[in-house]
């Protein structure tokens, strides 16, 4: 990502606590850098916040990430990542099995059982999208009326159509390469001649080889009869622009803000590492909607600056001001704590560490929910070797799925799914290719000639199949904080406490078979095999399955009707605090079968909106009643 | 056994390519391509010592002249006489998997306890260039994922695995 000239340090952190900002933003992921990018070209002063150390801010910083990628023996999806122990992060391969009564506080969430999950996030400067995969579905209409249509779950305070606007911005800004034609199922509908910034991506061969199989097969749950059909996914990352965008305007990839193609990324090329890092920016990252926010000179944005508490005047309830720790050195625990104020604060750290920061600072709000509903979906892997080499390991992480069964009545019964067809082969459940090199010299004694035979043959003919399962909110799956559990700057770690619920263990049982089918049509050996040792390892009806982590976190700070049933209403907007927007995947009700990231984007627009409404309006009303605005003066408050 | 070998470096080298090229069905041009060739053999010297190296190179060496007198084919001898050779095995399913990855595997348990703790003896890249020059990449049809990316709707058509006889 390329940033405005030394834009991380145009402002010094004594400058900042001595402004009074329009709106205080803490994290500089997506949810953050939108909020910001739409207050700044409203005119706003904007201060962010971001945890992490700053190397990343320049293309040198970016190949340094490419470097620790290539250099890294266990390449999991945080590899390129550097640690910090001042702004920790969870890493996958940190998941250990649990003991019933026994947390595992071996890294960095505490995991209280009894499922352990791996899911991860990434707190680096533009956060958890510089290693996502970048799937754009939209939800689905049905998704937002889960509880009136089923009794399950929560409905949103918002429909499909209230939303779809949003959509349109979002996908605008995260440049979404998809066709509407493949994208108006079960319910989705575009405005009349939409069109997507750019054509979908081409289907990789894999899926095709799949689509033979599977395209045209009906399947029936609850009397419905489904239609299945290989389907690109919508995907943040550059394709060709569809030259009837915008009423005929078209589109310019995002991300041009400097001269230089490889600096602003380039169109995608098939690398096939889209997590844990693009090498060549195609795919959308935060870091690209930040540098247009910093481009105009309105937002300072601070780095190796973790918010610590979130002050409240016991009076009127308002947010007045964010306390931070401010340290030079990652590995060094020394630094300085500081207040940030301003009219505005917007909490965008996401799902997990929003409510930690509320909870660590003793507001857990009057709804009790604060880090409840904790929802992550459940995905459930199946693999297989194809009769022939359909040529594994090409294109991006993965192109194609099949989306029939993200609706219908059975979700009565049980979760619905959408299916990843992988381009990466095993890779995800395995370790492959790595674990098959190493299978068939160690193991099998293969050498020269016969190993390289063997090495396509049991590699280019790999399918996997991730089946990602809804999971609803459910109060028990939560986080919380334990002073007994603290990170080196003194700060509460997250303490997870999670179970796969019932209804989407019904999702995984027919999965399963779904799998089983597909893998029968196609001829398909299925390798499928589930470890009882692994942490999330689980049975349901007899047989086990291993569950992996969604990465989708949310509904820790769902929004609602009122201030009972939910932490933040329609706007994200804290019921408690008038001053205190808290966004991201925390605040959705319900998280269907789509991946969660356009939807928080779009909640972001609409948030930003409201933020800049009131911020006029709280404008209005103290020009009418003129009261004394002298800003408190205490800056340092404590050193280390 | 050692001795001449120790004194050239560059026969060393042509060895030591000579058995890669065996051991992963590369030929010799090929793996010097690759410009890991000196990387890898300083790594192996490095961990198991040169002496284990060059014995194994030695007995290469040996089993490549038997092979002309012998009814027994070359990949036979050197299952025979290095493949089951419990010092010399490891290391070079160790050199295959170097080549074909970029990594150096950690000796087995059995190798260590038998033949003495290595310090340097852990799974690690060799170097950043050596992930990107892995040959299962070429092998199996594909790019090394975050490097030399084939294009825009290169995946789209089916793959070209080089057929091997
Ligand atoms: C491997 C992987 C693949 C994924 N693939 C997809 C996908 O295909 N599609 C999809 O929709 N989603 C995907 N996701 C999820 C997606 O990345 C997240 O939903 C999204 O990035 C969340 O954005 P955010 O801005 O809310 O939070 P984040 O991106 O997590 O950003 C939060 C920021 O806040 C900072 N921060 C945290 N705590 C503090 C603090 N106390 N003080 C100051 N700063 C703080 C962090 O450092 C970080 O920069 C994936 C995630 C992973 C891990
Ligand atoms: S396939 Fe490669 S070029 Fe395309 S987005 Fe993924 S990592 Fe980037």
């Amino acid at each position: 990502m390329i940033f405005p000239r030394d834009a991380t340090r145009r402002t010094d952190h004594k400058a900042a606590s001595e402004t009074f900002y329009d709106v205080v933003v803490v994290g500089s992921g997506i949810s953050g850098a939108i909020i910001a990018e739409q207050l700044s070209q409203a005119g706003k002063r904007v201060l962010v916040l971001e945890a992490a150390a700053d190397e990343d801010r320049s293309l040198k910083g970016y190949e340094g990430f490419l470097s620790r990628f290539y250099a890294a023996a266990s390449k999991d999806n945080q590899s390129p990542y550097p640690h910090n122990p001042n702004a920790p992060m969870p890493r996958s391969t940190d998941a250990r099995r649990i003991w019933p009564g026994q947390p595992d506080s071996s890294a960095y969430l505490v995991q209280n059982g009894p499922f352990s999950s791996d899911t991860t996030y990434t707190r680096v400067l533009g956060g958890t999208t510089m290693h996502w995969e970048a799937k754009t579905p939209r939800m689905l209409p049905q998704d937002f009326h889960l509880r009136t249509m089923f009794g399950l779950g929560q409905d949103w305070p918002l429909t499909y159509d209230d939303l779809s606007p949003y959509y349109v911005q979002a996908e605008r800004e995260l440049g979404v390469s998809a066709d509407v034609e493949h994208q108006s199922y079960l319910g989705a509908t575009f405005d009349p001649g939409y069109v997507f910034p750019m054509h979908e991506l081409p289907l990789s061969y894999l899926d095709k080889v799949v689509a033979k199989g599977v395209d045209g097969t009906f399947v029936e749950l609850d009397g419905e009869q489904f239609e299945l059909s290989v389907r690109a996914f919508p995907q943040a990352r550059n394709g060709v622009p569809n030259a009837a965008y915008d009423n005929g305007k078209g589109y310019v990839p995002v991300g041009a803000v400097n001269t230089h193609q490889v600096e602003e990324g380039e169109r995608c090329q098939g690398n096939n590492n889209c997590v844990p890092l693009c090498p060549v920016q195609a795919k959308y990252h935060a870091g690209k909607t930040l540098a247009k926010a910093l481009q105009d000179g309105r937002v300072d944005l601070l780095t190796r600056t973790v918010a610590s508490k979130v002050l409240v005047d016991p009076a009127t309830g308002r947010v007045d001001g964010i306390e931070v720790k401010v340290y030079q050195d990652p590995e060094s625990p020394q630094h300085t704590t500081m207040i940030m104020r301003g009219q505005i604060f917007v909490l965008a750290a996401n799902a997990i560490e929003n409510p930690r920061l509320m909870l660590a600072s003793g507001l857990s709000g009057s709804s009790g929910l604060m880090g409840r509903n904790l929802m992550d979906h459940a995905y459930l892997l199946s693999w297989a070797l194809l009769p022939e080499m359909a040529g594994t390991f090409r294109g991006t992480n993965c192109t194609g799925g099949i989306v029939d069964l993200r609706a219908g009545s059975f979700r009565r019964q049980q979760a619905a799914f959408a299916v990843d067809i992988h381009n990466d082969g095993w890779g995800w459940a395995t370790g492959a290719p790595y674990s098959d090199l190493v299978d068939l010299v160690d193991q099998q004694n293969l050498f020269g000639a016969e190993l390289r035979r063997a090495l396509p043959d049991r590699i280019s003919r790999q399918l996997l199949l991730a089946l990602m399962i809804d999971v609803l909110p459910n109060e028990s799956n939560r986080v919380t904080v334990d002073p007994a559990y603290t990170d080196q700057l003194g700060n509460m770690r997250p303490v997870i406490s999670y179970t796969v619920p019932e209804y989407t263990m019904r999702g995984v049982a027919y999965a399963r078979q779904f799998a089983r089918q597909v893998f029968q049509r196609l001829g398909a050996a299925d390798h499928t095999a589930y470890d009882p040792t692994d942490g999330a390892y689980l049975t349901y009806e007899g047989e086990g399955y291993v569950i992996r982590g969604g990465n989708h976190l949310a509904g820790t700070h769902m929004m609602g009707t009122n201030s009972r049933n939910s932490v933040v209403d329609a706007q994200q907007r804290s019921w408690d605090h008038p001053n205190l927007y808290l966004v991201g995947g925390g605040s959705m009700p319900t998280i269907g079968t789509s991946n969660v990231t356009l939807t928080m984007a779009a909640l972001c627009y609409r948030s930003a909106e409201r933020i800049i409404a009131q911020l006029q309006d709280e404008l209005s009303a103290r020009l009418q009643t003129p009261a004394p605005t002298e800003l408190p003066m205490p800056t340092v408050v404590a050193a280390s | 056994m050692t001795g001449p070998r120790q004194l050239d470096g560059s026969r060393r080298l042509e060895d030591f390519l000579a058995f890669s090229a065996e051991a992963t069905a590369f030929t010799v041009f090929e793996l010097r391509g690759t410009g890991q060739s000196q990387a890898y053999l300083n790594t192996c010297d490095g961990i198991v010592g040169t002496e284990v190296t060059d014995c194994l190179l030695d007995r290469y060496d040996a089993a490549r002249s038997a092979v002309v007198a012998s009814e027994s084919t070359l990949p036979e001898l050197l299952r025979r006489d290095i493949l089951s050779d419990p010092q010399l095995g490891p290391v070079a399913r160790n050199i295959a998997k170097m080549w074909f990855v970029g990594v150096w595997y950690e000796l087995p348990r059995a190798w260590t306890e038998a033949f003495g703790a290595r310090e340097g003896n852990a799974t690690f890249v060799v170097s950043t260039q050596s992930y990107t020059e892995g040959l299962l990449w070429p092998a199996i049809g594909a790019n090394p994922p975050g490097a030399k990316a084939p294009g825009f709707g290169s995946w789209a058509h089916p793959p070209r695995i080089p057929v091997f006889p």
